[in-house]
């Protein structure tokens, strides 16, 4: 052993990418395990395939919400993507966890070992990739590599990938996804990247845009509309509330 | 492949055997009790040390340091304790493989209770393959390293890591109490060649100097003990002789039919004391001891120990709700009632969340252990190395043989 016997740090002890076991603990953590807080990507690949991917969480807790738009730095080209569903689960597939009955806080007092068993997981739908810092909505040539991190899309990007009738049409033809509560998530944070001058016209614009998309299915399109006319209500009065 | 049927007709016997032996155990261990009840009270416990100081017997004895029959309540935990566990695991070397290298993985646990900090919870392996790692020379003979040597290694790093583990958690301000997988007293390395034995006891007293040094309580935490240091020691209290010596026990030289035959003891009872042969300590206290509570205190008569320096190793017996759990201590410890309070409530606590086993050594374990298809996994790459850098190896035929068995 090189180290003078008792002069090891507590971080010579850990493996060198933990899991941040809480977000709301950043700061807490930074004391003990370095780097934590400067971390700026939100997950990391772990399985991917051309239409689709999973990405372990860096935060317990913490995936991207449902319907977020991401991004995922790979080579040969950044390839974009929707966030439409998400997991938490044991780290190891032989032990499950079971019933304490004790609250969060307890646990986390009392049997700190669990946090560190558990990891989130989340599946992104491939959107297209950027070329240069244009969004092409269209499959990439390859899929993402393994390990690639994944970082939320800031708002001029969700703005391009939200731009045209591409992104409903994929998220339409799209087999397996829950389609309808994907282009209602989607559709929110189109908005919130927008102006609030233009948000309305965009929901016209995408109004009609579905209207002629879902042509056959008049009971499919109504219920999408009469969601998100509820949903645009909802937000208006919070933003009223807000103000 | 096992022959069920043909060992079918052995288990019948032994069962068949073993159905009366229930009814004469408990004889047997209620008489335990009550010896243990008399010889352990105040004012009668010095007698018996008296008696195991001057016994010549070939048996480990419990040594006393006051009424050894009494039972002590669980103290409440310290609110803010942080565990450090360790257990290891490894690869034996095999010369049927590839390479005749080893490998040892260490797990390491880190829980802090009652802050919320995270928990540390990782795993290091360390590869052996360097000349003087796989064979060693003792006086004059050099032979591969053996599978038992692979284990005192990787014994002594666990209670090596474990101690810079804790003695970094202390440094970092917490309060921490140190929990080793199994015991203390290293016995087997009796016998073993001088220089191995030595280089083995001079890294056990360098951990056991820093923990001491730094105040750090260590517990050795044996779960299902087999010892009787105790039982033998009372074995003494048993015993006809005024000054004990087995070589002339009367019982031996009168032979089988000698000793009065009594309703109680069965026949194939030979020494007076026979017949607290087979009672462990734990199955004797787990009649004393309630849930939480420990016995008193005892000291080990390890020959090994005389080599431990100023470290002596003490035990004491621990209810942890499911069993009777032997809890070993080092001297510094067992002398300082502070640190023995955090041990007696720090380990009944972690067994307690542990579901009847601790925790921390729990998931130590998780980390370290190194499964059949991990080895596996560990020779293919090797091999895939191997063939990749042009290094000539060869699998012996045995182990192609084991991978591939034709029919």
């Amino acid at each position: 052993m090189t180290h003078a016997l008792g002069s090891r740090s507590l971080d010579s002890f850990r493996d060198p990418v933990p899991q941040v076991a809480d977000p709301q603990r950043q700061s807490n953590d930074k004391q003990i395990s370095g780097d934590s807080a400067q971390i700026s990507h939100t997950g990391e690949v772990i399985e991917s395939s051309t239409a689709q991917l999973v990405a372990e969480s860096v935060r317990l807790h913490g995936a991207p919400a449902f319907g977020q738009f991401v991004r995922i730095e790979t080579e040969p080209m950044p390839i974009l993507g929707v966030v439409h569903n998400a997991q938490t689960q044991s780290l190891e597939a032989n032990r499950r966890p079971s019933a304490y009955g004790k609250s969060e806080e307890e646990l986390r007092l009392e049997q700190p070992q669990i946090f560190e068993l558990l990891r989130t997981h989340f599946d992104v739908f491939v959107l297209g990739y950027l070329d240069g810092a244009y969004p092409v909505l269209a499959y990439p040539p390859q899929p993402a590599r393994i390990h690639s991190f994944v970082y939320l899309c800031d708002a001029p990007q969700v703005e391009a990938v939200t731009a045209n009738d591409q992104l409903l049409r994929s998220l339409l033809d799209a087999p397996g996804l829950p389609t309808d509560e994907l282009l209602l998530a989607t559709l929110c944070y189109a908005l919130e990247a927008r102006d609030p001058a233009h948000q309305q016209a965009y929901v016209l614009r995408t109004g009609k845009e579905l209207s002629r998309l879902l042509r056959d299915d008049y009971d499919r399109l109504s219920a999408i509309v009469r969601r998100l006319k509820e949903r645009q209500s909802t937000q208006v009065e919070q933003t009223q509330v807000a103000r | 492949m096992l022959d069920l049927t043909a060992v079918k007709g052995q288990v019948d016997a032994m069962v068949a055997a073993q159905v009366d032996a229930p009814a004469q155990f408990e004889q047997r261990l209620n008489h335990a009790v009550d010896l243990l009840l008399e010889w352990g009270q105040a004012g009668r416990w010095q007698e018996l040390q008296q008696m195991t100081q001057s016994a010549r017997v070939s048996w480990l004895l419990a040594e006393f340091y006051g009424p050894f029959a009494e039972v002590i309540d669980a103290p409440t935990r310290e609110s803010k304790l942080s565990v450090a566990a360790t257990d290891g695991s490894q690869i034996f070397p095999d010369r049927h493989e590839i390479s005749p290298c080893f490998l040892l993985n260490i797990g390491y646990v880190l829980l802090h209770y009652g802050s919320g900090e995270r928990a540390l919870l990782s795993s290091r392996p360390q590869l052996f393959w360097r000349e003087h790692e796989l064979y060693q020379e003792w006086g004059g003979r050099r032979t591969g390293i053996s599978r038992d040597v692979v284990g005192f290694r990787r014994a002594l790093l666990e209670l090596t890591e474990l101690a810079e583990l804790a003695a970094a958690s202390q440094r970092a301000g917490h309060s921490t109490l140190a929990i080793n997988d199994g015991t203390l007293i290293m016995w087997s390395l009796e016998g073993r060649p001088p220089e191995f034995r030595d280089d083995c006891l001079r890294q056990i007293r360098s951990a056991l100097d820093l923990l001491a040094d730094r105040r750090i309580p260590l517990a050795g935490y044996i779960s299902r003990p087999g010892g009787s240091d105790l039982v033998n020691a009372l074995r003494i209290a048993m015993c006809p002789m005024s000054m004990t010596n087995c070589d002339r026990c009367p019982g031996l030289q009168a032979g089988p039919e000698a000793p009065e035959p009594s309703s109680e003891s069965p026949p194939i009872i030979e020494r007076p004391c026979d017949s607290l042969q087979g009672i462990s300590d734990a199955v004797l206290l787990r009649r004393v001891l309630q849930p939480g509570q420990r016995s008193a205190v005892f000291g080990s008569g390890s020959r090994i120990l005389d080599d431990y320096g100023p470290h002596g190793v003490h035990f004491f017996y621990l209810h942890v709700g499911k069993e009777v759990a032997r809890v070993e201590i080092p001297t510094y410890v067992a002398a300082d009632s502070q640190l023995l309070d955090r041990v007696h409530a720090g380990v009944l606590d972690q067994a307690q969340k542990g579901d009847g086993y601790p925790v921390s050594l729990a998931e130590a374990h998780e980390r370290a252990v190194v499964r059949g298809a991990d080895r596996e996994a560990f020779y293919r790459y090797l091999e895939e190395m191997f063939v990749r850098h042009d290094v000539r190896a060869r699998v012996s035929l045995k182990g192609l043989r084991k991978r591939a068995a034709a029919i």
